[in-house]
């Protein structure tokens, strides 16, 4: 069934499947270019992960797409809306989580939200209808009338992102979320995400943390000063690295020859089972590389126990974001710029 | 522009004001202070009268206070004074109200979630502006009733004349608001320079200077300005004000308080 809706013209449409698009969008400052040539769409429902590292332009990017600020090429378009032509209809489709939560110290979480609902100009009784839904959603009602200033980290956070829904918008855009929260904070609000993501909102998550990421993100953009990479977590999985076996070997094998010939023996033996891509011998165990884990281990054991192998361990290798997000920035902690 | 968002922006700034006491004492003591100033000044005069040059060059300047007593004179120069007091109040509740209200919103770092609404900046700006200036207008205008109403009481109705005469009145009514006007541009172009409310207002704290001259002048009766010196002077700060506008509205541009506000 086609799924009509009432876009911003009034008329009835079959609804556009990419809710945010960006065409060779640049954004310079002075003469620095914070973003260049980005070329990006999101998808209705999906939520997308930006990655980079400090200043690699995902605040600009988030900036650029919610109408804060102009474009200085290309284009962008929220919900068919361009961001240039249509920028107070942009911010109106859009909520966003901004670095910092941005709440008024001394006004309550009911009046911080209120006032946010009357610039969205929604009517008073939507206001108190959506107020008391989100403020209970983050479990926050008790607290409605505490001025925001005596809130912890977490509940302002919490707050921000209840401000950031207030108006039903199409996207919503997280800015560092959990940054600078306690464990305890930042699981919160990341429950309350997921909940976001469940409830089939466009989402596009600005971030450090991979494994937030990688819980979250159908898609994840790697940033820097434009787009590096973009694909899903499994993809870039698959694509960098890889998936693989790992099978710890007893240190003294019952195999014949010395220890550095049986080893040989078992990465020959390894080699030849079907699926299996590379093998590598590491002390005491064998680095298997191949697409599909769970069909090879089988085989890789059998052949690996007919060529005299004393198993100890076998584990699935799945090659982290943090791997993927060294590998396409081009950098290695150790090491520096450029590997 | 849409006057539901300035009455929202208008509203949310009265709320954060109340609720800050250091910024409530500054809006309402020098009003009490003001107020109850006048009954102390009568009481220090008494029955003095000014030295004879300057009651000539007084009535020189000012020939319809010829009718008055020698001690009305006194009192007549004396309350004059107080126009200046009244010109300061406007001068400086919003500047303190605008520069506690933007710093406070660039420590806090709460615009960029409200310029990420539907909101126009004029209407930031016009309501941030309303919001500063109007409690310094209001505060110099019931001031000054309540100035009036004492002075008839304790003056008689001689200076009752003095204090109501066309003069106080384009000061009170036109040229005070024209520096609040002032005063609030000085506040926007100044708190988007610097991260400390009291810096900004000791900097924006410059527009008060002139009336400090004008207070001085008229204190030594070097000068007594009237009605048409004020509205000279009202035209002249307006249209300073209009040219810091732009420059205000310029530095409250969207792209530069997220980009360059730091």
């Amino acid at each position: 069934m086609i799924v009509a809706w009432l876009g911003h013209t009034g008329r009835m449409t079959t609804p556009d499947p990419v809710m945010l698009r960006a065409a060779d969008l640049g954004r310079q400052f002075g003469t620095l270019w914070a973003v260049r040539h980005m070329d990006l769409e999101v998808r209705r429902g999906e939520v997308l992960g930006l990655l980079g590292p400090n200043g690699a332009g995902k605040t600009t990017t988030v900036r650029l797409l919610t109408a804060l600020i102009e474009p200085s090429e290309g284009s962008a378009s929220v919900d068919g809306l361009d961001v240039t032509e249509h920028p107070e209809a942009v911010r109106a489709r859009v909520g966003i989580l901004t670095e910092t939560p941005g709440l008024y110290d001394k006004l309550s979480a009911a009046a911080n939200l209120d006032f946010f609902g009357r610039l969205h100009r929604l009517d008073a009784a939507t206001r108190a209808t959506r107020i008391e839904r989100y403020l209970r959603l983050f479990s926050l009602w008790d607290r409605r009338d505490d001025v925001a200033g005596t809130f912890s980290k977490g509940m302002k956070q919490k707050l921000a992102i209840a401000r950031a829904l207030l108006h039903d918008p199409a996207v919503i855009f997280l800015d560092e979320p959990t940054a600078a929260l306690d464990p305890e904070a930042a699981f919160v609000v990341r429950e309350a995400i997921e909940s976001l993501q469940r409830s089939g909102r466009t989402i596009v998550l600005a971030t450090h943390n991979l494994d937030e990421a990688d819980r979250l993100c159908d898609r994840i953009a790697f940033v820097r000063g434009g787009l590096l990479r973009i694909d899903s977590p499994a993809a870039l999985r698959g694509s960098v690295g890889g998936h693989g076996v790992e099978v710890g070997l007893s240190a003294a094998p019952s195999a014949s020859g010395t220890p550095g010939e049986a080893m040989s023996a078992l990465t020959v033996a390894a080699r030849q089972v079907p699926g299996v891509a590379t093998v590598e011998s590491v002390d005491h165990r064998l680095i298997v590389g191949t697409a599909d884990p769970a069909a090879v281990t089988p085989a890789l054991v059998r052949a690996l126990v007919a060529a005299g192998a004393d198993i100890v361990e076998v584990r699935e290798r799945a090659t982290t974001l943090e791997q993927i997000y060294f590998e396409v920035m081009g950098v290695r902690p150790d090491h520096g710029e450029a590997v | 522009m849409r006057a539901g968002i300035v009455a929202t922006v208008l509203h949310r700034e009265w709320a954060e004001t109340v609720r800050n006491r250091l910024l409530m004492s500054t809006i309402l003591i020098p009003p009490v202070v003001l107020t109850i100033a006048p009954l102390a000044l009568a009481g220090i005069v008494g029955d003095r009268v000014l030295p004879p040059e300057l009651a000539t060059q007084v009535l020189s300047q000012r020939p319809e206070w010829a009718g008055f007593s020698a001690s009305e004179l006194a009192g007549a120069f004396a309350v004059q004074q107080f126009l200046a007091f009244f010109l300061l109040m406007p001068a400086y509740i919003p500047l303190s109200i605008a520069t506690f209200s933007i710093i406070g919103e660039k420590q806090a770092r709460t615009l960029e979630p409200v310029l990420a609404t539907p909101i126009r900046t004029s209407e930031l700006l016009t309501g941030k502006a309303v919001a500063a200036l109007v409690p310094g207008v209001l505060a110099g205008w019931l001031t000054y009733l309540a100035f009036v109403l004492l002075a008839s009481l304790v003056y008689g109705p001689n200076l009752f004349g003095v204090v109501t005469d066309s003069s106080w009145l384009v000061g009170v009514f036109i040229l005070g608001p024209a520096v609040g006007l002032a005063s609030v541009v000085a506040g926007v172009v100044v708190s988007s320079r610097v991260n400390d409310p009291r810096v900004a207002q000791q900097v924006g704290g410059i527009i008060i200077v002139p009336i400090v001259a004008v207070t001085l002048l008229q204190a030594t009766g070097t000068l007594l300005v009237g009605a048409a010196g004020y509205l000279l002077l009202a035209a002249i700060v307006l249209v300073v004000s209009l040219i810091g506008l732009r420059a205000g509205v310029a530095l409250f541009d969207r792209e530069a308080i997220l980009t360059r506000w730091r």
